[in-house]
């Protein structure tokens, strides 16, 4: 796995060296009328946006992962399945009409970023926090989350842990490579905890670590923990995840910045699921729903005719995506609820605040007209 | 008639040799620069593209983590954490090489034993081990040895209660107070012996009498350090479990305990070939003459076999220690934090990936090429000057 992402990462970086050349030529030409033609061409990133090449490829490429039970996991047959992965599914549906138009490039946790900045992907799906400095400094925007996470403690049911803050000393095992040191540094200093944080390239080898005692505590994003609870050797009752949440992780699909055409299709590709869960349309009933339905808002949602007294028309809010676009993502992939029921309820994780907004959730959508 | 001759014997620019050897040498550091630079522009330019960020603001922003084993608070600099995963990397290269060299060395030497058994077991070691990839034996040190057989903290090994062994590290006995002044001492001590030896050799050079400049040396310097124990109140401290840890004592991570062991058997066996090698240079008649003078084959091997092997070694030894020192850099995967899993950290954090990653690799360039340095400077101190 980690291999051809090096050899991938080797020929990007290599390529920031060698390929410039024809661009800054194409953009400096592109003054000049005679070259116009053929510098729209090759010219991709400086003004063309995402969403028209993206059109133009017909497919997605989704930066994703390959084993995190529940986001994205390798099934027998070697296709991703997971949370994350059916995102990477409804976008496809959205801006293609086709969800199985996407390519999915598994990535490290450090290199998802510089694949997102090179343009080896068009969007980042990856379980990916949303935070100020990656917004500011990653060159990425994100968007709608797609699941609210937090940063939590799973500990060895024996272990006589029940909270948190009484475990002084402890070593604390994380995944490299992204917010959980710091995460853990943080709420160690706040309660005076003095942890041990160790960190490791490899679930796996957090896993051996902490089956052979090494470590006290296994910190990380609480969907995730749940996973790996899920399918942890001695049986889930073996291990016991402790009710602090001490970090906000706000998961959202991520785009390169300077792009507000290919953002926004993707955020209402993101949007239209949750919408879909609010109306009550799933994948089961859309095509009913949508010819027997009297409700404008639902028809306009699904790009249906709505008759009027001057005839009929179809809503386009003009995103650039088909006006059908909703319709093909509930069909094809489902609303959030039917997501989520498929891939992390499973695992034994609640809707919690990742239920919709009439539920007492946060998932709020805003309206389509 | 003079001048007539010399003006005829002139050649014209275009086919004077010096002339165009320097024109030819122009023209290839010119392209050369022309390369260069091209490079770079287009690194400018597609960088500015991407909107990545290249500048080195980052090391200024709180690191936001901690070190296991250091003294490294998370509101310290990037750059802080930085410097501590290098001294890391040094502290980890420094021990692996010694007890490389010192562990090859003596697996060579037992490769040309006349004991069967002995050179059989060393022959069985390089050919494994040396056959073997790095990150392999890493992690079979890190899962097998140290997750597997060492025991839990609940049931730590306490051999003759000096030091406790779990898997949690390795604890040992250890001095109390500054480790700067205990160094500082060492180093004194040590300057005294060298200081001793030269005396004594030169003394012995000129009355023809035995020196014996190594045993004083090295009792100058057990005295020196001794008095300098107690004068400077240095205390032992045991180490003993204390809940799921251990207090006191000089606790050594499991992860450097697994990086060191793995990066010594690795090197050490690449060592112990070279070692052979050399030794089997060594002109026969250099050990014919040793025997001839009934020197013991220990004299032998210490007096006339290694200082001539050494010679030849020293050039594939420093191959040998900027692998070790490269290789260190899979101690990341272990949770050793090290230059590259601390830059690893870093970035996942927070920092940019491009400028951080680019810094790391300068930082193992200069280690590598400073080790270079002195390897070629002992490599010229020892070579044969042949006149």
């Amino acid at each position: 796995m980690k291999k051809p992402m090096m050899a991938l990462a080797a020929v990007a970086a290599s390529a920031l060296f060698l390929s410039g050349c024809a661009a800054t030529d194409t953009t400096e030409e592109a003054t000049t009328a005679a070259t116009q033609s053929t510098s729209t061409s090759t010219d991709t990133a400086a003004s063309v946006s995402l969403l028209e090449s993206v059109q133009a490829a017909g497919v997605v490429r989704c930066g994703t992962r390959d084993a995190l039970p529940g986001f994205a996991v390798l099934d027998d047959s070697g296709e991703h399945v997971g949370f994350d992965s059916d995102f990477c599914k409804a976008i496809a549906a959205a801006v293609l009409g086709d969800a199985t138009a996407v390519e999915m490039v598994d990535l490290e946790t450090a290199d998802r970023f510089t694949a997102l900045q090179n343009g080896s992907i068009d969007v980042l799906v990856r379980n990916t926090t949303w935070t100020a400095t990656r917004d500011g400094s990653e060159a990425a925007t994100f968007l709608q989350p797609n699941f609210y996470d937090g940063q939590g403690m799973m500990v060895a049911a024996n272990s006589g842990y029940s909270s948190v803050s009484q475990m002084k000393g402890a070593i604390i095992c994380v995944s490299k490579g992204t917010t959980t040191e710091g995460n853990a540094a943080l709420e160690s200093s706040r309660l005076g905890l003095n942890w041990e944080v160790r960190s490791f390239d490899d679930t796996d080898l957090i896993l051996e670590a902490f089956i052979a005692g090494q470590c006290d505590g296994w910190s990380s994003d609480v969907s995730q923990l749940t996973g790996f609870r899920s399918a942890y050797p001695e049986g889930a009752a073996a291990l016991a995840i402790l009710p602090e949440v001490f970090s906000k992780e706000p998961l959202a699909p991520a785009v390169l910045d300077g792009d507000t055409a290919w953002a926004q299709a993707v955020n209402w590709a993101i949007l239209a699921t949750i919408q879909a869960e609010e109306f009550g349309i799933t994948s089961a009933n859309v095509d009913q729903i949508a010819s027997s339905t009297q409700d404008v808002s639902i028809l306009r949602f699904l790009g249906q005719e709505i008759e009027s007294s001057d005839g009929s028309a179809v809503l386009d809010p003009s995103l650039g995506l088909p006006t059908d676009f909703a319709y093909q993502v509930v069909k094809q992939v489902g609303n959030y609820g039917e997501i989520f029921a498929r891939h992390l309820a499973p695992l034994g994780l609640e809707r919690g605040v990742n239920a919709l907004w009439t539920d007492g959730g946060i998932l709020y959508a805003p309206p389509y007209r | 008639m003079g001048s007539l001759s010399s003006t005829s014997s002139r050649v014209p620019l275009w086919r004077d040799v010096r002339v165009l050897r320097w024109a030819f040498q122009l023209l290839v550091l010119a392209g050369v620069f022309a390369f260069i630079f091209w490079l770079y522009n287009n690194y400018q330019v597609n960088i500015s593209k991407s909107q990545i960020q290249t500048d080195l603001t980052f090391l200024d922003n709180p690191a936001s983590f901690t070190i296991p084993g250091n003294d490294f608070d998370q509101s310290q600099p990037v750059r802080d954490a930085l410097v501590q995963g290098f001294l890391n990397t040094l502290r980890v290269a420094f021990v692996g090489i010694l007890l490389a060299t010192l562990l090859g060395t003596l697996v060579g030497i037992a490769r040309l034993s006349g004991n069967f058994l002995l050179r059989a077991v060393a022959t069985a070691y390089v050919e494994v081990v040396r056959n073997l990839p790095l990150l392999l034996l890493l992690t079979f040190m890190n899962l097998a040895v140290v997750l597997q057989t060492f025991p839990r903290i609940e049931d730590a090994w306490l051999p003759l209660d000096l030091f406790v062994i779990s898997n949690r590290g390795l604890a040992l006995p250890w001095f109390e107070g500054s480790g700067y002044v205990l160094l500082g001492v060492v180093v004194v001590a040590l300057l005294a012996m060298w200081l001793t030896v030269k005396i004594r050799n030169a003394q012995a050079d000129k009355n023809g009498k035995p020196a014996y400049g190594l045993r004083i040396g090295v009792l100058i310097a057990v005295v020196i350090i001794a008095s300098g124990w107690l004068l400077l109140g240095f205390n032992w401290t045991l180490p003993f479990v204390e809940g799921r840890g251990t207090v006191g004592g000089l606790r050594l991570d499991p992860s450097f305990f697994a990086l060191l062991v793995a990066l010594v058997v690795y090197t050490s066996s690449h060592i112990a070939e070279i070692v052979r090698g050399s030794i089997l240079a060594v002109p026969k008649g250099q050990g014919e003459a040793a025997d001839a003078i009934a020197l013991s084959s220990g004299q032998k091997m210490r007096l006339i076999i290694l200082p001539q092997a050494f010679r030849v070694a020293m050039p594939a030894l420093g191959n040998q220690y900027l692998n070790l020192i490269k290789n260190s850099s899979l101690g990341a995967t272990i949770s050793y934090f090290e230059l590259t899993q601390v830059a690893q950290i870093t970035v996942g954090n927070g920092s940019p990936a491009v400028p951080a990653f680019t810094l790391t690799l300068l930082v193992y360039l200069a280690i590598s090429l400073v080790t270079s340095l002195v390897v070629n400077y002992f490599n010229r101190k020892l070579a044969l000057v042949e006149r």
